[in-house]
């Protein structure tokens, strides 16, 4: 595809985005092409193209999609969206936190970024 | 500037995670995955503190699905209540024009279903390359 380079959304906390079952699937007789999904997912992400002939949406780049976002789906009034069950995300979050990989992220991240930090009141 | 959703202004909507603390082990997914600042860091409780709730997008929900003990809520039924937000506010008015502003903005973005076919399938076909 053409345009300028974008963000690289290939891993997901050191996994292969690409090997992670999560991303919106439309269905076409659904879609009236009100164009939310487009809108309602971010623009870094941009997982949605247009089709202004046929006046549907179109799922561009589904490795773009966040895990566990499914925003676009929410916002169908259509229910045009569908997302795998989130179970098998669920369970790599689990994963994650079990490999001890979100205990190094998170500190990383509040090493990073020390404003993260919040003392509740006693 | 306050925060506005598809021109509808974001503080006029209770919508944000709640943390049930009785079942939060500070594994800190939440804040990891939230891309809008809805989080803190209570070091010295080691858990997450909802301190943006503001900044939470409507809709969104990813943190409760990645929650490994399913410690976070939001308001029920998501859909019923984004829909009333639509409905109430008009928001298609905003969200046409958002479509224009954004195909304008990235025109790789307007396409034709033909050509998605055909991205895919040359795809598949590298991958399959790949594989040998």
């Amino acid at each position: 595809m053409p345009g300028e380079a974008k963000p690289d959304f290939s891993k997901w906390h050191g996994m292969d985005r690409n090997a992670i079952k999560w991303g919106p699937v439309i269905d076409e007789t659904k879609c009236v092409g009100c164009g939310f999904c487009v809108v309602q997912c971010s623009e870094r992400r941009n997982v949605f193209g247009y089709d202004e002939q046929k006046r549907k949406a179109v799922v561009l780049d589904p490795e773009n999609c966040m895990v566990g976002c499914n925003n676009c789906q929410v916002a169908c009034l259509w229910d045009a969206i569908s997302f795998p069950d989130a179970s098998g995300i669920r369970d790599l979050a689990k994963q994650l936190v079990e490999s001890g990989k979100a205990k190094e992220e998170l500190e990383e991240r509040l090493k990073k970024n020390p404003g993260l930090k919040l003392e509740l009141p006693p | 500037m306050s925060k506005t959703w598809h021109g509808v202004e974001r503080a006029s909507y209770v919508w944000y995670p709640k943390i049930d603390y009785s079942k939060c082990t500070g594994c800190g997914l939440c804040l990891l995955t939230c891309g809008n600042d809805v989080f803190r860091w209570s070091d010295q409780k080691g858990l997450p503190v909802v301190a943006n709730p503001g900044s939470c997008v409507m809709g969104c929900t990813t943190c409760a699905k990645l929650c490994p003990e399913d410690a976070i809520s939001f308001p029920d039924d998501p859909k019923h209540f984004l829909k009333q937000v639509i409905i109430k506010e008009k928001v298609f008015l905003t969200v046409k024009k958002e479509l224009k502003d954004r195909l304008d903005k990235h025109p790789d973005h307007r396409v034709s279903a033909e050509d998605v076919e055909a991205w895919k399938k040359a795809e598949a076909g590298e991958r399959s390359a790949r594989r040998g």
